[in-house]
């Protein structure tokens, strides 16, 4: 049979890595005797019956569900060559035990008595015969507890030089028991490592922003469930009643291996399918089902259920081991093949132990997934090792093309800020050319066709063109030092109109007077507003020097706590405010009005005010 | 009475004829020539043996700039005094000038008299300033001179970078100009500083050379100001 082949080859296997000290014993001409046949009393709820029969004997096999005591007595000779002394091997007896040899206790562990105590059934014993005890002819006695559904029985046993048995314990011990704690170890420091990953490593999703990844959760409650699992054996007196105590070892190792395949679906990155939700619902289910099922099994002594139980579990996770196999040939990545081979490996191996266990239960045989249960800390230290290296990867590939985009987007940004900088510039040269257009259009133009007109209609005096002409040379050098006036310096603009008028006002006999304080820049007359202000300044003292027919003229401005007032006081013949306005004035007004400002007339013969005041803001 | 030698340089003739009459109409003037061009003047100005005390010139002329004319001036005849016909009086060009070596300038509207007068004026140190240029220069010293004035690190680092003119003002030519860029005369100035008025004008005059001798790049003050200044030229 295949099958019995393969478990051939996987002892055969095992032995190889394991090692095989003491094989050499049997070469001894002095071999050890084992010791198979026996004369058992076996009690059962108080039923008693005495028969012969042939180690091993496994209680769960011949009694189902039940718990009873057992006396087992052996017969055999031994010839003692010479003083050196004799050991008994045992490779599984109990639950709780005791060795008689010819009639003097050699060890008792556990109280016979006491059901469902402590279980002295993990490990194999070796009791060293006392010298003087062995006999030619002996009789030993072997009295066993056996608790329903806990492994309670006897497997022959070894008696003999103890230079020879001694090495057969060790070997055996090592096997089930040394490397049991170390892979029990391995197991809680992995999964150690794997919550602590689960913890520290949280990885950026799309659309979820920084989460931790389960795949670590999951295979942290794997391997510490199974470090749990595995050291239950150390521990001979429970720290639980039972059944509670078999419950929590029994559920350790089915949520073990329904952690492992949500691992498995997380490696593969299902996480979002449809068929990956279902089966992780099915796993959380068979997880919570297990610790009722095994508790079913245990006190009510169904150990049908807990075949059943370990069955679901076997199956579910014989299933999806094919499938994720299948699905992990060809183009996987090799994190999933790793991990298709692990599951592959480990659920096999299951199917073994349950056959062994549940099915046709060996006494002598033990659970190999301890040992196949390395694969998976493998695997996910080889995981942890490809993100780490791809991280690392990512890492030094983003700083190489940091500085790249970095350049480009400079360029892009450069030739962005150039393009709005034209955009501005262009903005600005337009805005000058509306500005110059209209200086030219209301000063300049109107008053060169005025001075056309004059000369056309041949009634002007040559003193009315050169007056007239005068004027529009004015207005374009106002026009052109408006250009350069600091937007808000209102002292700067009367400064310059004083300069640029001055000559006219000599010429027309005026007297000025210049009472212009140091004002603080207006911040809200920008250029415009200055060309405005100007216009309506150079206006006002325009108008004293055309019809006022004043000989003093006095530019006063001032800070008042609301702004700035401007006064422009001639001591002329005055004009009446109440008469509709002239269109000089009017649009003194207008100009007013457009930079938030208020322009007040006050006018008697002798004392004419024109007043400009200008808001702070 | 001494007769101040004037060269006169404008390519428009109705112009030239103009400043030709005006200079002319003043016995204190006396015209040495007049031309319309920059290599016209260049000749002029290269015999050295004709005196050149006043060079009256235009900027925008055909083959160049009135700037070159006053720079030759000075180069040649270093006692000679440039003034500038401006049309509008604009900081710009008055500014450049300046720096050319230039120690007033004219409107091309000034009366007869005026020219002349602004010639005489200028012999007898008063050169004019507006306001708005005042302005300017207050602006510039303000970023250009070190915070004290004999610190040597700072002005042998001036020194070393052409670009940066150091021009030092006494407190009294900074109050002056201040002053004029608030739109006070010299008379007015005169009397709230309490000097002369003559003292006024020296002070003006002696800034327009220290401009000119520490204008050390050929350009104004910013590059962008040369489109503007090329653009009135023309």
């Amino acid at each position: 049979m295949a099958f019995s082949r393969l478990l051939t080859f996987g002892r055969f296997v095992l032995w190889l890595v394991l090692g095989f000290t003491g094989w050499s014993c049997h070469a001894q001409s002095l071999q050890p005797q084992t010791l198979t046949h026996a004369t058992a009393t076996i009690t059962v709820q108080g039923q008693t019956e005495v028969k012969d029969l042939e180690l091993p004997y496994a209680w769960d096999k011949m009694h189902k569900g039940q718990e009873g005591e057992a006396t087992f007595e052996l017969r055999f000779d031994a010839v003692q060559q010479d003083a050196s002394p004799w050991g008994l091997f045992i490779l599984r007896l109990g639950n709780a035990y005791e060795i008689w040899l010819n009639g003097v206790l050699l060890e008792r562990k556990g109280d016979l008595h006491r059901y469902n105590g402590g279980d002295y059934a993990q490990v194999p014993r070796y009791v060293t015969v006392p010298s003087g005890v062995l006999k030619a002819s002996n009789k030993l006695v072997v009295q066993i507890r056996a608790d329903a559904g806990r492994k309670g029985g006897l497997t022959p046993l070894v008696i003999g030089p103890q230079a020879l048995v001694q090495p057969l314990h060790q070997q055996s011990y090592w096997l089930r028991a040394t490397a049991s704690m170390a892979i029990a170890l391995y197991s809680l420091v992995v999964g150690s490592l794997a919550f602590l990953l689960w913890i520290t490593q949280p990885a950026w999703k799309p659309n979820a922003g920084l989460q931790r990844d389960p795949l670590y959760l999951y295979a942290a409650a794997a391997e510490l469930l199974w470090s749990f699992g595995v050291g239950y054996m150390f521990f001979e007196e429970p720290p639980l009643p039972w059944p509670w105590w078999g419950v929590l070892s029994v559920s350790a190792g089915a949520i073990w291996a329904c952690a492992m395949v949500l691992f498995c679906i997380e490696v593969a990155g299902w996480g979002a399918r449809l068929g990956a939700r279902w089966l992780r619902r099915w796993l959380f289910l068979v997880m919570g089902m297990a610790p009722v099922l095994t508790l079913v099994g245990l006190a009510w002594g169904q150990p049908l259920v807990l075949t059943i139980t370990y069955g679901i579990v076997g199956l579910t996770n014989l299933s999806f081991a094919v499938y994720f196999s299948w699905k992990s040939l060809g183009a996987a990545p090799h994190a999933q093949k790793a991990i298709a081979l692990a599951i592959l490996v480990n659920v096999m191996v299951g199917i073994r132990d349950l056959y062994v266990y549940r099915i046709d239960p060996s006494y002598t045989s033990f659970t190999w997934l301890r040992y196949s249960s390395l694969l998976f800390g493998l695997a996910l230290a080889f995981i942890v090792l490809t993100r780490f290296r791809a991280a690392s990867a990512q890492a030094r590939d983003l700083s190489a093309t940091l500085a790249l985009r970095i350049a480009q987007k400079e360029t892009e940004l450069s030739s962005a800020w150039q393009h709005t900088e034209r955009l501005v510039r262009e903005q600005e040269r337009s805005a000058e050319r509306s500005r110059i257009l209209r200086d030219m259009h209301d000063g300049v133009g109107a008053h060169i066709s005025t001075a056309m007109r004059q000369l056309q209609s041949g009634k002007a005096s040559d003193q009315d063109v050169l007056h007239t002409l005068g004027e529009s040379l004015d207005q374009l050098k106002l026009s052109i030092d408006a250009m350069n006036l600091p937007p808000g310096d209102i002292t700067a603009l009367l400064a310059n109109l004083r300069y640029r008028l001055e000559p006219r006002l000599k010429a027309s006999d005026i007297d000025l007077q210049w009472a212009v304080d140091l004002i603080l820049p207006v911040e809200h007359l920008d250029d415009k507003a200055m060309r405005q202000l100007q216009f309506m300044v150079y206006e006002a003292l325009s108008n004293v020097m055309q019809h006022a027919h004043a000989t003093a003229v006095r530019i006063e401005a001032a800070q008042t706590e609301h702004g700035v007032r401007l006064r422009v006081i001639d001591n002329g013949c005055g004009f009446d405010v109440s008469q509709p306005w002239r269109k000089g004035l009017m649009s003194m007004r207008d100009r007013a009005t457009a930079i938030g400002g208020a322009l007040v007339l006050q006018s008697a013969p002798g004392h004419t005010v024109v007043e400009i005041l200008i808001a702070k803001s | 009475m001494k007769q101040w030698q004037v060269l006169i340089v404008e390519d428009d003739p109705q112009m030239r004829e103009f400043f030709v009459a005006s200079v002319e109409r003043s016995p204190e003037l006396c015209l040495v020539a007049s031309v319309g061009t920059v290599a016209q003047a260049r000749i002029v100005l290269d015999n050295l043996t004709a005196e050149v005390d006043v060079l009256l010139t235009d900027l925008g002329l055909p083959d160049g700039s009135g700037l070159d004319v006053i720079r030759h001036a000075r180069h040649r005849h270093p006692e000679c005094e440039p003034l500038v016909i401006s049309m509008f009086g604009d900081e710009e060009n008055v500014l450049a000038s300046i720096e050319a070596g230039a120690l007033g300038y004219i409107h091309k509207d000034a009366t007869p008299e005026d020219v002349a007068n602004a010639i005489l004026q200028m012999k007898a140190d008063a050169s004019p300033i507006s306001p708005m240029i005042a302005r300017r220069l207050l602006a510039r010293l303000k970023k250009s001179v070190p915070v004290d004035s004999v610190d040597k690190a700072a002005t042998l680092l001036d020194e070393q970078n052409p670009n940066i003119d150091v021009i030092s003002l006494s407190p009294r030519e900074q109050e002056v100009l201040e002053l004029i860029a608030r739109g006070f005369s010299y008379q007015e100035i005169a009397r709230l500083v309490q000097i002369s008025v003559h003292t006024v004008q020296t002070h003006i005059k002696s800034l327009y050379r220290k401009l000119a001798v520490n204008s050390k790049s050929e350009a104004v003050f910013e590059a962008t100001k040369m489109g503007l200044l090329q653009l009135h030229q023309t």
